[in-house]
C-alpha cells in the first residue's frame, strides 16, 4: 500500500521546492556603453533611406538598447566641435529607459555650441571619457571632418582605450547636406563655395604643392588647387573611420547592419563585466512534477460509474 | 494585469481535464458489503479526488506559463513640484567663489551646485525633474522624470569641463518649453543655476515672456556670485552706465521681474548660501502633485506552484488513507460439497 504513494509525495516534494524557486548560478557578460551621436551638420544629410543620418541613428540606436539584457548600462553623450559632451553617466537601461530614449529623441544639430566637425579630436576626447567612466565607447558618427586635416601625421591617440565601435553611418554617394538659417528653417543645401576644401594655409604645406597652380615657394607656398573641391558633399567615409578604429583598438561597422552584428562587434572590442545571474530551476522541477502526476492520473483505473441495480 | 513568461506553455492545458476521465483511488468491479454506500459523503471524497485532480495539474500548467502582475506606474498625490534644473555650463562655472581654480582646499562652483542639488533631489521623493543646459546653444540633458538613478547620473555628468558662451535667454525658453510636460496638477517650477547672464535679445526676450504665462512658471533664479562681481540688486550710483551690455546680470533680473509670473533671485557667494537659497526653493516648492510611482513586475508563479503542492498533498493523503481491497476472493458462505 505505501508504494502506492511514493510518487504522488514526490510530485509534491518538486511542486514544493518549485515553489521556493531554487537557481542555478551562472555567469554571464554585460557591456555597459558611453553612447557618442555626432550632431554635426553633415548628419542632416537625408541619404538613409530617406531619413536623415541623425533620425536614423536614433532610431537605431533605440531599437538596439531596447534588446540589450537589463542590467547593462548606457550613457549618452555628444559631439561636435572637438570634444564630446556627456548628457548622463552610464544608467541602467531597463530601470531608465523611458529616460534613455527620452534623452536620445532630443538629440538635434541646434545643440552644437560650434559648427566644427573634428572628428579624430572628439573621438580622442570621447575615448578619455569613457575611459573615466570604465565603460566602452561607441561613437556614431559619418567620418566627416571640418575642416579637412591637415597634411601633416595626424596625432596619435595617446591614452588608454577602454575598447568599443565606432559606428559609420551614410550613405556611400556623396549627399548635399541641407542648410539652416537662424531660425533653423531649411535654407537649401551647402554649395561648393560655402565650405572649407582644403585644411586652413598653416603649417605644412600639402605634399604636391609645387605641381599645383600659382605655386610659388616664398609667396603662395600652399598653391591654389584647395579652392574647389567635393566637401559640400557628404559619404560616410568607412575607410577613414575604420583606419581611426584600428589604431584606438576599436572595432568599425556601418550602423545599418543592425543590431546583432553590433552586439557581436562590441563583444570582440570591449571587455564587459561580468555579473552572476541565477537561472530559476522551477521550470525544471514544476514539469518534472506535471508529468509524474499526469502518469499516475492517465494509469490510474478506469472511471467505473456505480449503476444502482433496481431490484424487483 | 497579468501577464505569462511562456504563454505557450498555456497550449498544456486541455491535459488538466485528465482527471474527468480516470480515478485516484482504486476501484474494484466486484461488489463489496463493507464499501460505503455511493451517496453524500462518498460522493463528495469521490468529485474532491477529482477536483485536487484537476487543480493541481492546472496550477502547475499555469506555473509553468511563468505569470506575472504587469509593473507599471500608479498615479499618486504626493508633495513637491515639476521642477526644470537649468545649469549654466560655461567654462566659468569651473572657478570658484572666489574666482580661481579649484585647488582642493575650495571646491568650484559647479562642483559646489552639483553637490547641493543632488542632495537637494535626494529629500524631494515626488518631484518630477527635468534638467536642460546652456552654452551657446540650449541643450535638454534630461526629459521630465521620476526616476532618481537617471537624474542623479543626468547631474553628475555635468561635472565635465565647461563650454564657451552663455546664452541664457534660449536657455530659459528651452526649460520653461520643458514644462509642457509636467503633470497636470502641481506646480511648474525651473531653478536657473548660473554664475553669470548675457544679453538676452529681443526676440528671444519675447519667447521666454510669451511661454512664461502660457506655463504660468515659477521661477528661480540661483546666482553664484564670485568674489567681485556686482549685486543683482544693486542699483549703480547716479551716473554709472547701467546697460544690459554693462551688467547683464542686473538687467537679466529686471526682464525676469517684469516677466508677471513668481520670481525670486538667490544670491549666492558660497557653499553655505547656495544651501540656504536651494532649501528656501524647496519651502516654496512643496505643493500637492500628481506624480506616479513605478509598480515593479510581481512573478506569481510561487502562489501557482503552492496550489499544486497543496493539491497533491491532498490525493496523497488520500492514497495514504486508500485502504486495499482484500487479497482473495472472500470464502463462500456455503462449504462446497
Amino acid at each position: 500500500m505505501k508504494r502506492r504513494i511514493i510518487l504522488p509525495a514526490a510530485a509534491a516534494a518538486l511542486a514544493a521546492v518549485a515553489m521556493t524557486g531554487p537557481g542555478l548560478q551562472r555567469p554571464q557578460t554585460l557591456t555597459d556603453a558611453l553612447l557618442v551621436v555626432d550632431i554635426t551638420r553633415s548628419m542632416n544629410t537625408r541619404d538613409m533611406a530617406g531619413m536623415s543620418r541623425l533620425d536614423f541613428a536614433r532610431r537605431a540606436l533605440t531599437d538596439w538598447i531596447a534588446t540589450r539584457p537589463c542590467g547593462s548600462r548606457i550613457g549618452l553623450a555628444f559631439f561636435t566641435e572637438r570634444r564630446s559632451l556627456t548628457l548622463f553617466e552610464p544608467v541602467e537601461i531597463c530601470a531608465d529607459f523611458a529616460s534613455v530614449k527620452g534623452a536620445l529623441e532630443s538629440l538635434d544639430w541646434r545643440m552644437a555650441w560650434e559648427g566644427d566637425s573634428m572628428i579624430q579630436k572628439g573621438l580622442d576626447h570621447a575615448l578619455r571619457r569613457a575611459e573615466g567612466f570604465g565603460v566602452p565607447l561607441i561613437f556614431i558618427t559619418d567620418g566627416q571632418e571640418a575642416p579637412p586635416l591637415p597634411y601633416s601625421d595626424p596625432a596619435r591617440f595617446a591614452g588608454n582605450s577602454p575598447g568599443g565601435v565606432i559606428l559609420g553611418v551614410g550613405g556611400d554617394q556623396p549627399a548635399p547636406i541641407p542648410k539652416f538659417d537662424d531660425l533653423g528653417l531649411e535654407t537649401g543645401f551647402y554649395e561648393a563655395g560655402d565650405v572649407q576644401h582644403a585644411p586652413a594655409r598653416f603649417g605644412e604645406p600639402p605634399p604636391d604643392a609645387s605641381e599645383r597652380p600659382g605655386w610659388h615657394p616664398r609667396n603662395n607656398p600652399y598653391g591654389e588647387a584647395d579652392l574647389e573641391g567635393s566637401e559640400h558633399l557628404s559619404a560616410l567615409r568607412a575607410d577613414y573611420l575604420s583606419s581611426l578604429a584600428a589604431d584606438r583598438g576599436l572595432g568599425f561597422l556601418r550602423l545599418s547592419e543592425g543590431p546583432a552584428a553590433l552586439d557581436r562587434v562590441l563583444a570582440s572590442h570591449a571587455t564587459g563585466k561580468t555579473v552572476t545571474v541565477t537561472r530559476s530551476l522551477s521550470p525544471i522541477l514544476a514539469t518534472a512534477a506535471l508529468v509524474l502526476l499526469l502518469t499516475l492520473w492517465a494509469t490510474g483505473s478506469r472511471r467505473i460509474t456505480l449503476v444502482r441495480k433496481e431490484t424487483t | 494585469m497579468i501577464g505569462f513568461t511562456a504563454p505557450l506553455a498555456l497550449w498544456l492545458l486541455p491535459l488538466a481535464g485528465l482527471p474527468l476521465l480516470t480515478r485516484w483511488l482504486r476501484a474494484s468491479a466486484v461488489p463489496r458489503l463493507d464499501l460505503r454506500p455511493a451517496e453524500g459523503a462518498s460522493r463528495t471524497v469521490d468529485h474532491g479526488m477529482t477536483a485536487a485532480g484537476v487543480i493541481a495539474l492546472a496550477a502547475l500548467i499555469l506555473g509553468l506559463a511563468g505569470p506575472f502582475l504587469r509593473g507599471g506606474t500608479a498615479p499618486y498625490r504626493g508633495n513637491g513640484t515639476n521642477l526644470v534644473l537649468l545649469i549654466d555650463r560655461s567654462s566659468s562655472m569651473d572657478d570658484t567663489f572666489a574666482g580661481r581654480a579649484p585647488d582642493g582646499a575650495e571646491e568650484s562652483k559647479s562642483a559646489a551646485a552639483r553637490r547641493i542639488l543632488q542632495n537637494f533631489i535626494a529629500e524631494r521623493p515626488d518631484d518630477r525633474i527635468g534638467i536642460a543646459a546652456f552654452s551657446t546653444a540650449p541643450l535638454q540633458v534630461l526629459p521630465m522624470t521620476t526616476s532618481r538613478t537617471a537624474i542623479a547620473a543626468a547631474i553628475a555628468a555635468q561635472g565635465e569641463r565647461g563650454l564657451s558662451q552663455t546664452d541664457v535667454g534660449r536657455g530659459l525658453a528651452l526649460a520653461m518649453q520643458m514644462t509642457r510636460d509636467a503633470s497636470g496638477l502641481g506646480s511648474r517650477a525651473v531653478v536657473l543655476v548660473s554664475d553669470g547672464a548675457a544679453v538676452v535679445p529681443p526676440e528671444v526676450q519675447d519667447l521666454v515672456r510669451e511661454l512664461a504665462l502660457e506655463q504660468q512658471v515659477n521661477l528661480y533664479w540661483l546666482y553664484l556670485r564670485t568674489a567681485g562681481a556686482r549685486s543683482i540688486f544693486d542699483p549703480g550710483k547716479p551716473g554709472e552706465a547701467d546697460t544690459p551690455q554693462t551688467r547683464p546680470e542686473r538687467h537679466l533680473h529686471l526682464l525676469l521681474q517684469r516677466l508677471g509670473i513668481t520670481y525670486r533671485a538667490f544670491e549666492a557667494e558660497s557653499p553655505e548660501a547656495v544651501v540656504e537659497a536651494v532649501a528656501e526653493i524647496g519651502k516654496m516648492e512643496t505643493k500637492p502633485i500628481l506624480t506616479e510611482r513605478s509598480l515593479p513586475r510581481r512573478e506569481l508563479g510561487w502562489l501557482c506552484f503552492l496550489i499544486a503542492t497543496l493539491a497533491t498533498l491532498a490525493l496523497t493523503a488520500a492514497r495514504w488513507l486508500e485502504r486495499p481491497f482484500a487479497p482473495a476472493r472472500p470464502a463462500p458462505l456455503v462449504r462446497q460439497p
